[in-house]
């Protein structure tokens, strides 16, 4: 098409050919500039009217706002000791929580996806069980179980040298890891169903050994996934808030997001340092995705042909056991011990008498189910945002990796990298942008949708905060898609929607729906967003837990978030199950009559 | 064509209902104060105008919020614990002053009165205190520390709020100031809170966290917090300094943009009559605590109203905001 374009024009034939050219031009283009368009306008400006104020500080002035730049906040947040140690602890723990975590995640992904343990399927439901607790409840469970006074002090569990050493690094690493390598686990995880076994089985009958095949097949095909892990791990670390305003605010472990919170909640916000302190953080996050592009120039693998085998699982023999011990210890201190800290606190009066009969109550637990209580409509509004959130976040996610398959490398290595740094940035310094463009920008507060203080401008800030994910998780497995499935239709002149939608988005039907409930599932839980663009209407489920722990009620706060907890996690198995089954028959099918399909016959020539 | 169709169809259904939550109230409330909920609710059965509440958290939270939205505010009345806050907004000129005749319709208490700002910032609604928090289980009965100068003798195990993050915590330093120097009440503090994991907590929560389950025996914590934690059944008291006790009022301020005076006038009538004063009583959170400055009106069972008070002085306060919490930032939080 283009060659016949420049064909065209070079030969100065007539304007008519030559304006039909154009309009092809631009039809081709307004595709790819509409996706980018609307990405800029979800993370791009809200995050770059915060950082500008690093440079201009006056910019939003209360009063007598001027746009004079100035590098006085640079050199302030630069000279000062503490945002240097801030900085050193930020990349000390997020380069230690990136290693445990992939390691932890990827080991759990092979033993629950690929070993023949006992209560496999069982196993494999804990990171999404952990993944819906937030993770500023695990946090305070942990303060609840760790601390002095704590329930494994007050049942002796906890010798003092232990309780003391936890509020520091090695405590916020633990809580992290935990917290995270469900994170690692989906990646990890994604790229490893998608691996098959057909170069396993080709290498098995060769006669190479398991550790063999795994060193010098699996794990080079999995890199891309491992990497992608341990940079969103790294980024998720940095980002993090709700450890740092809790274990690492306890142990004096000051980190950037800290950092940037204090500098934002104060009148009058120190907007300055709030913005220097986020272009140090974003500049570091983008260093790791740049140095990570360089190191792996090669061309990402692209196996999905459509006819991948279900891969055998390996039986550990005497090792079952063991392996399914460590699986449940996993579970044991991710899941059950924070969520029973939770329930406990739920279902008590007060914490300072501890776990004595007296002291239970059913109160909290009765306030939180009650209909028509503000708990209650906090929870609905909730579910009905994060569900809006999950359609809208996933559904973009898709569009935008497929355009991002045929990108230039350098757009695509800069969407990534914007994306990857949007994770970076605490959500509250991006809902600090939101209300920068949608209430102080000429131009953008007077638009009726979306408009500061109503639900649609929650939701768009949602979505911003969810894409990254979302783009990470279909990305995955839209990469690993054999080119000439859809280089197949395109030559046969099927359109784009049609190729996006009846090729591309059954075979990452998988990616699309984990993407969608992790969306869902965060949103519901999703806190410093919610602060910051809190419609008028009424608050969502995070800010009243969080508005009930500050004011000290967190037995009620508990019991919301455990009912809230139940409610998303019934909601995602009603989701995911009826689908899993509905997916996988299909696949099997696919594989039986591959043979015969035009589309996947054209899909493995060469 | 189907699959397209179903798909177009999603997302034009995603984007109504998105479209559908606008709200157009009578009267919007910042605040982070418990009581205000029930109290607008209150308000909209008796009055039919609606108000909506926007609660973001803590003080120093909504305060961010109301920073952020800077020259173009969207709330119409905000209500907030802390006067000297309020008197830096309506230097901003993002409050403005309150009608003199507002004032004169409520039957203040002599406290009361003393709590009507000249610069006329705000219209206080109540009030209530800073104290010290005692573990009773921690500290026994004749240790019990009396003054500020005797936490000293529990320096390292001494909760406190950051006054960055905290209005109530920034009026207490301003009057900590106030009575014992600057210099002096530096140089105290300096020796008292020598533990940085609790001197720089968010939330008065947070403070009766640290007394009751961590390392702290005492906290500077508000006193309505430390009585609600005593009706709840937590082992602690108040300890009232023999230096004197600053004041932190209730304040209502009125946004310098509102374009809905006559619904505020009427929220202002509502919450200074003896039917909103009974609402601000009936829970049992810490807000619910404070202390009644309208003639008639009593405090909940059980707390401590018989204070020694001094006065904040707003003005040298609100001059000094910036550089005192950003010394207290650099001297116990970094």
């Amino acid at each position: 098409m283009q060659h016949t374009d420049v064909a065209a024009s070079a030969r100065g034939v007539g304007t008519g050919r030559l304006l039909q050219g154009g309009r092809a031009v631009l039809v081709r283009c307004a595709g790819p500039f509409a996706i980018y368009a609307v990405f800029a306008l979800l993370i791009g400006l809200p995050l770059a009217l915060v950082l500008v104020q690093a440079v201009m500080p006056g910019l939003f002035a209360v009063q007598d706002g001027s746009n004079i730049l100035s590098f006085e906040p640079l050199a302030r947040v630069f000279n000062s000791a503490h945002v240097a140690s801030s900085v050193l602890h930020s990349l000390e723990l997020g380069m230690l929580v990136a290693c445990t975590t992939t390691a932890l995640g990827g080991a759990f992904a092979v033993l629950v996806q690929r070993c023949d343990i006992p209560l496999r399927t069982a196993i494999s439901t804990v990171p999404w069980l952990v993944f819906l607790t937030p993770s500023y409840l695990k946090a305070l469970a942990w303060v609840l179980l760790m601390s002095p006074g704590g329930y494994l002090a007050q049942f002796g569990l906890l010798p003092s040298w232990l309780g003391s050493s936890f509020f520091g690094l090695t405590g916020l690493v633990f809580v992290h890891t935990l917290s995270l390598f469900p994170l690692a686990v989906f990646i990890i995880g994604n790229a490893l169903a998608g691996l098959g076994s057909e170069l396993e089985d080709a290498a098995r009958l060769s006669g190479a050994a398991p550790l063999r095949i795994w060193l010098r097949i699996n794990g080079p095909l999995l890199a891309p996934a491992i990497a992608l892990s341990f940079i969103a791990t790294f980024a998720e670390v940095l980002s993090d808030f709700g450890l740092a305003s809790t274990i690492a605010r306890m142990s004096n472990f000051g980190v950037l997001t800290y950092g940037i919170y204090a500098a934002a909640s104060e009148y009058p916000v120190d907007f300055p340092a709030a913005g220097a302190q986020a272009l140090v953080l974003l500049g570091l996050v983008l260093l790791v995705v740049v140095a990570d592009r360089l190191l792996r120039r090669r061309a990402d693998p692209r196996l999905i042909s459509g006819r991948s085998r279900p891969a055998r699982l390996y039986n550990l023999g005497k090792w079952h056991r063991l392996a399914m011990a460590a699986a449940l210890a996993v579970a044991l201190l991710a899941l059950v011990l924070p969520l029973t800290a939770i329930a406990a606190r739920a279902l008590t009066q007060t914490l300072g008498h501890g776990l004595i009969w007296s002291n239970f109550t059913s109160a909290n637990v009765v306030a939180a189910l009650s209909l028509n209580t503000e708990a209650n409509d906090g929870l609905l509004r909730s579910l009905f945002y994060a569900g809006l959130t999950a359609v809208i976040a996933s559904a973009l996610a898709l569009l935008l990796s497929a355009q991002l398959e045929r990108a230039s490398p350098v757009l695509r290595t800069a969407v990534i990298g914007l994306s990857l740094g949007s994770v970076a940035i605490p959500g509250i310094v991006l809902g600090f942008g939101y209300i920068l463009v949608w209430n102080r920008l000429p131009g953008f507060r007077d638009w009726p949708f979306p408009h500061y203080g109503n639900g649609s401008l929650l939701v768009m800030g949602y979505v911003a905060a969810a894409l990254p994910y979302c783009l990470v998780v279909i990305l995955a497995a839209i990469g690993q898609l054999a080119p000439s499935l859809t280089d197949a239709a395109r030559l046969n002149g099927v359109g784009t929607v049609r190729r996006l939608l009846a090729i591309t988005l059954p075979l990452v039907l998988l990616s699309v729906v984990t993407a969608f409930l992790l969306t869902f599932i965060r949103t519901v839980f999703e806190l410093p967003i919610s602060q910051m663009l809190i419609p008028q209407s009424g608050p969502p489920a995070p800010t009243l837990i969080l508005r009930l722990f500050s004011h000290d009620r967190d037995g009620l706060a508990s019991a919301i978030a455990l009912v809230a907890m139940a409610a998303a996690g019934i909601g995602a198995a009603l989701v995911w199950y009826p689908l899993q089954r509905f997916v996988k028959p299909r696949r099997s099918a696919g594989h039986v009559h591959a043979g015969s399909s035009p589309i996947a016959e054209t899909g493995t020539s060469p | 064509m189907k699959i397209r169709t179903t798909f177009c169809f999603a997302i034009g259904l995603s984007a109504l209902a998105m479209a559908a939550p606008a709200s157009a109230s009578d009267l919007v409330l910042y605040d982070a104060l418990d009581f205000a909920g029930p109290v607008a609710k209150a308000f909209q059965a008796k009055t039919g105008l609606t108000v909506d509440v926007v609660e973001p958290g803590s003080t120093g939270e909504t305060l961010g919020k109301i920073a952020a939205e800077g020259n173009n505010p969207q709330f119409d009345i905000v209500w907030l614990d802390g006067s000297a806050v309020m008197e830096r907004m309506a230097a901003d000129h993002v409050l403005q002053a309150v009608p003199a005749a507002a004032y004169d319709k409520v039957a203040f208490t002599d406290l009361g009165k003393s709590l009507v700002p000249q610069s006329h910032a705000f219209l206080p609604t109540g009030t209530s205190t800073t104290a010290i928090e005692v573990n009773t289980k921690k500290v026994p009965a004749d240790k019990m520390p009396k003054s500020w100068a005797d936490l000293q003798s529990f320096a390292g195990s001494v909760a406190a709020k950051d006054p960055n993050l905290s209005g109530p915590a920034y009026q207490w330093l301003a009057g900590f100031f106030q009575t014992n120097g600057v210099d002096a009440g530096k140089a105290l503090l300096t020796k008292t809170l020598t533990n940085k994991t609790f001197a720089g907590l968010s939330s008065g929560g947070k403070v009766d966290k640290a007394v009751l389950t961590g390392d702290a025996s005492v906290g500077i914590n508000q006193d309505s917090s430390i009585f609600s934690k005593i009706a709840a059944g937590e082992p602690v008291v108040a300890v009232y300094p023999s230096e004197g006790s600053v004041s932190l009022p209730q304040g209502l301020g009125i946004s310098a943009k509102t374009q809905h005076m006559d619904a505020v006038r009427k929220f202002i009538d509502f919450v200074t009559s003896a039917e909103g004063q009974a609402v601000m009583l009936n829970g049992d959170d810490t807000d619910f605590f404070y202390i009644p400055i309208i003639k008639g009106i009593h405090a909940k069972p059980g707390r401590e109203t018989n204070i020694t008070y001094t006065h904040l002085d707003d003005a040298a306060a609100s001059a000094h905001e910036k550089e005192w919490k950003q010394w207290y930032k650099e001297t116990f939080v970094q």
